[in-house]
Parts: structure tokens; C-alpha cells; sequence
């Protein structure tokens, strides 16, 4: 058990602490806010910090209030997220003009009624379109296992944040990948749940038919942990779930006897740098799964995921390309511009695509349970690098490193990436993909994987 | 077919005044770029042949 005041310490043993009186949540977050101040100068993870409003969530857990599940616990969130009173940046300096937000979004009320103490809002890629965590408006992320590296995007900041022990929970977002690949490339445990799954009310939106928010944490305890406290219906987010919550923190100690595990081939086995094939065969060796399977079209659907996403988010864009071009990060505002000219027949087939996806991948969950693939085709990339060797070819950076996360998200399907660390090396995360509603089977095989020592955060 | 490909610095320019987006001499290389970039990313999927009968759901349930 960690000391509940270190860095290494997890969610899950500050809140047993705070709620077994052995230590106060004032303390956790004292040393919390230290370590912020300490990491910053280096990492940039945080674009706000709201130490007073903490200390006074901090007091009223100590005198009992709010003692649930994650009491005490200190937790940041990318700031696409509302937070009362500041304005919802969205990794732009455009937002900062805009209002202040009125009330916290949907999981951020969820995580402090369930105990949890907000300590800040995140960095990330401009208006979330990236891959990378760079942003010229803020500094790019740094990724502490190397801080001349790239965290991955767009949720940099969440990744940065939580493998520097900074916090020991943030929550981010992910549209093509943007949980999975900072997950990876910082070497962490992070949930993309069902598309619907959890509430999006209260954050930025950058394509509605993709958006998703999950946490990133350094255990699948503490996924499992904040997970379950976010799920819920709300009627302020039209596509959120009706279906009831299932908690899966019960069931994470389960292991995997009954669940069928598959790998996925052909597309997800080409097309990136040996260590993320590596990785997938080091997590099927260890799970016992032998079995190929097939994902048909997948190449057609991250065609597919890319249109959608241009599209929506140049439209959702627009009145801010046409007055203010000049305050958009760079490396986003021409892509926003040409996805807003791209023709409207491209978006009405990938979205009828996307239905004819959807009916032949779910056929392949009547014979697996769980898929695994590759999380990102590569380690972390230098930061500014703009091309990249993949399989002897020469490729954009930015466009390609959700090549692999991409073609799941496009139809919701839910995933825990299981970082995998590597002596010498960089660590790399490996998808474990479950079919619809059934995060509970994927996130039971990350913790198997980590009680094997298979999967696990790096050192604090 | 070289005749075939589209003249796309001139797509951008019309479908951007269609469209009341300006866009500045600065950036217009690099939307031109991005344009082409599209083309080549969303070939897959302008090859797939779908049936008449297969529609996109109003709201997507996965």
C-alpha cells in the first residue's frame, strides 16, 4: 500500500484512507496542490488550477459530508470539461472570450458527490482535433517517461497529469482515440466506455457522433472506482443511456474464466512498429487467446471515422473560422477548414457505412467476448515531429496515430487500454474491446493482466 | 485517368465562397493540402458499395 500522500499513491487507497480516518483529505490535497507546483514547469499538464475552491471540498470531507467511494480523492479533467466559473476552454483561446461556465459538467458533479475532490482543468489539443497533445496556444503536454516526447492527444494533459503523479484520476475525452492514445503513450490504464454510456452534459462537443468521456488512471481499480460513480441516465445529453448502471467494481477480482478472447488481424496487424504487435501477442500469451478475428472493412471505417469527424467538427466550427481565423492553433484551423468544404455525400455514406459496420463487427462478439488489438501503431513520437516510419513508409504524425483506435470508436464499442512497460523502452497500451454495454468483461481482463504483472502504470 | 482528378486549389476557392467561408492567402495552401489529404483518407469508403435499403439510424445506438 502507497503512502496516501505520494505520487504513487492510487485513488482507491487515498479514499480507504481518508474514509478509515488515517488521513485527512485537507493533507491529500495539500500535498496534491504541492505536486502540481512541483511537476508544472516540466510536464504543463494543467491549464487551471482551482486550489481554494479544493481546500473547501477538502474541509467538507473532513467534516463528513461527501464521503463516498472516492472521498478525498484529488482528480482534474481536461478543460473541455465546465467548470463553474471559469470558461470552458476546449484548448483554444478563442473559448477564454467566451462565458464562464454556470455549474461543473455532468462527471465532474458525479465524481465530487461521490467523494472526489477537483483540483484543476487539463491541457489538451486544440478543440480536440489531435492526436499529438500539442498545442500552440498552451505549450504541449510533455510525456513524463520522456519529456522531449509527445503525450498523445488530444487528452495530453489527462496523460501527463496521472503518469506524473500529479493527480491519481482525470477524466478526458475521445472522438478517434484521444483517451487511447495518451493511455498508451504515457504508459496508463484508460476507459473509453459505450458511446451513450456516460453523460457528455457540460462539455465541449466536437463530433456528437463520436464524442465519448472516460477516465485515466494508474489501476483498473480506479477506472472501475470512477466508472462507476459517473454512470447514470441524464436527460441534458440526448444520447445518453437509458440502461440502468452496472457496476463492475464487484465483478473486477473475477478473472477471465468464461470470457472467449480474440485478437484482431489483417488491418490491425500491419501498419505499425513491432512493439505494438509485440505487445498485443504479450497480452494474448498471457490471457491464453490464440484466435484470430477479422474486423471487415476496417480500413473503410477509419475512412469513414475521419469524414464524419471532418465534417462535423468544420461545421461545428464554422462561425469562428469565418471571425476569428487567426486565434485558431494552427495545426488545427486548415483542417477544420477543409473538413467544413468536404462534399455532404461523403458524410451521408459513411454514416450509412456506419450502420452496415456496426451489423458485421457485432457478429464477431456471438463468438468473442473480448477483441484485442493495438492501441497506437508506435511509442511516443518527438514533440514536434511531424512524420513518422510506419511498416518502411513515410506518414503524417498527427493523422495516424489513431489508426488503430479509429475503426472502434466509430461504432461505440467500449475499450480499456492495458499499458504494457517496457524495460528500456517506452511503454505502449494494447486495446481490450468488449462488444456494447459490456465494459465489465474488458475491464475485469485489465485487471487480470495486472495482477499478473502483465499490464501496469509506471513507477511513481 | 489524370484527366479525372479534381483541380482541388479551385474546389476549395468556389466551395469557400459558396460556403461564405474566407479564407485568407495564408492558409489556403495548407487547406488545399488538407483537401487532398481527404481525397486520399476517405478512398475506402467512396469504394464501398452499399445497398438502397441501408440508412443511418436519426440517433445512433450501438
Amino acid at each position: 500500500m502507497s503512502d496516501p500522500l505520494s505520487k504513487a499513491a492510487t485513488a482507491a487507497e487515498i479514499a480507504r484512507t481518508v474514509l478509515g480516518g488515517k488521513v485527512t483529505a485537507a493533507a491529500v490535497i495539500d500535498a496534491a496542490l504541492t505536486r502540481i507546483a512541483a511537476a508544472e514547469p516540466t510536464i504543463n499538464a494543467f491549464t487551471d488550477i482551482v486550489a481554494e475552491r479544493a481546500k473547501q471540498r477538502a474541509a467538507e470531507v473532513d467534516a463528513g459530508k461527501h464521503r463516498g467511494p472516492l472521498a478525498g480523492v484529488p482528480f482534474a479533467v481536461k478543460n473541455l470539461f465546465d467548470i463553474e466559473g471559469l470558461p470552458t476552454r476546449a484548448g483554444s483561446k478563442i473559448n477564454v472570450d467566451g462565458p464562464k461556465a454556470a455549474r461543473d459538467g455532468a462527471l465532474v458533479r458525479k465524481l465530487e458527490a461521490a467523494g472526489a475532490i477537483l483540483v484543476g482543468g487539463l491541457n489538451m489539443g486544440e478543440y480536440a482535433y489531435d492526436f499529438t497533445g500539442e498545442n500552440a496556444h498552451y505549450g504541449p503536454s510533455r510525456n513524463p517517461r520522456d519529456t522531449t516526447r509527445m503525450t498523445g492527444g488530444s487528452s495530453g494533459g489527462s496523460g501527463a497529469a496521472v503518469a506524473a503523479g500529479e493527480v491519481p484520476l482525470a477524466l478526458g475525452s475521445d472522438t478517434n482515440g484521444s483517451i487511447r492514445v495518451p493511455s498508451s503513450l504515457c504508459g496508463l490504464f484508460g476507459l473509453k466506455p459505450t458511446y451513450g454510456r456516460l453523460s457528455r452534459a457540460g462539455s465541449f462537443p466536437f463530433v456528437d457522433a463520436f464524442d465519448h468521456l472516460g477516465p485515466i488512471a494508474r489501476s483498473t481499480e480506479d477506472l472501475a472506482l470512477a466508472f462507476d460513480a459517473m454512470q447514470g441516465a441524464d436527460p441534458d445529453d440526448p444520447v445518453c443511456t437509458h440502461l440502468p448502471p452496472e457496476p463492475t467494481l464487484p465483478h473486477l477480482g473475477e478473472g477471465i474464466g468464461g470470457l472467449r478472447i480474440a485478437i484482431a488481424g489483417d488491418y490491425f496487424a500491419r501498419g505499425g512498429e513491432p512493439e505494438a504487435f509485440e505487445a498485443v501477442a504479450t497480452v494474448a500469451k498471457a490471457l491464453g487467446a490464440s484466435e484470430t478475428v477479422v474486423l471487415p472493412q476496417a480500413a473503410a471505417a477509419r475512412a469513414a471515422a475521419y469524414v464524419i469527424t471532418a465534417i462535423e467538427g468544420g461545421q461545428l466550427h464554422l462561425p469562428r473560422l469565418r471571425a476569428r481565423p487567426q486565434d485558431f492553433d494552427p495545426d488545427t484551423r486548415e483542417r477544420f477548414m477543409a473538413g467544413a468544404l468536404l462534399p455532404g455525400a461523403w458524410y451521408v455514406k459513411a454514416q450509412r457505412f456506419r450502420r452496415h459496420y456496426r451489423v458485421n463487427v457485432l457478429k464477431i462478439f456471438d463468438e468473442a467476448d473480448i477483441v484485442l488489438a493495438p492501441a497506437t501503431p508506435c511509442t511516443a513520437p518527438k514533440l514536434g515531429q511531424v512524420m513518422m516510419k510506419l511498416g518502411g513508409v513515410d506518414i503524417p504524425v498527427r493523422a495516424n496515430l489513431g489508426l488503430f483506435t479509429q475503426p472502434i470508436s466509430f461504432i461505440g464499442l467500449p475499450v480499456v487500454v492495458a499499458p504494457l512497460q517496457r524495460p528500456g523502452g517506452l511503454p505502449i497500451g494494447v486495446q481490450i474491446i468488449a462488444k456494447p454495454f459490456n465494459e465489465q468483461a474488458a475491464l475485469r481482463v485489465a485487471a487480470f493482466l495486472e495482477k499478473q504483472g502483465v499490464a501496469a502504470a509506471p513507477p511513481a | 485517368m489524370a484527366d479525372d482528378k479534381p483541380d482541388v486549389a479551385r474546389l476549395v476557392d468556389e466551395a469557400a465562397k459558396a460556403l461564405g467561408l474566407p479564407i485568407a492567402e495564408e492558409y489556403c495552401a495548407n487547406v488545399i493540402l488538407n483537401y487532398e489529404r481527404s481525397l486520399m483518407i476517405a478512398r475506402p469508403l467512396l469504394e464501398v458499395e452499399l445497398d438502397d435499403e441501408l440508412i443511418p439510424g436519426p440517433v445512433f445506438r450501438p
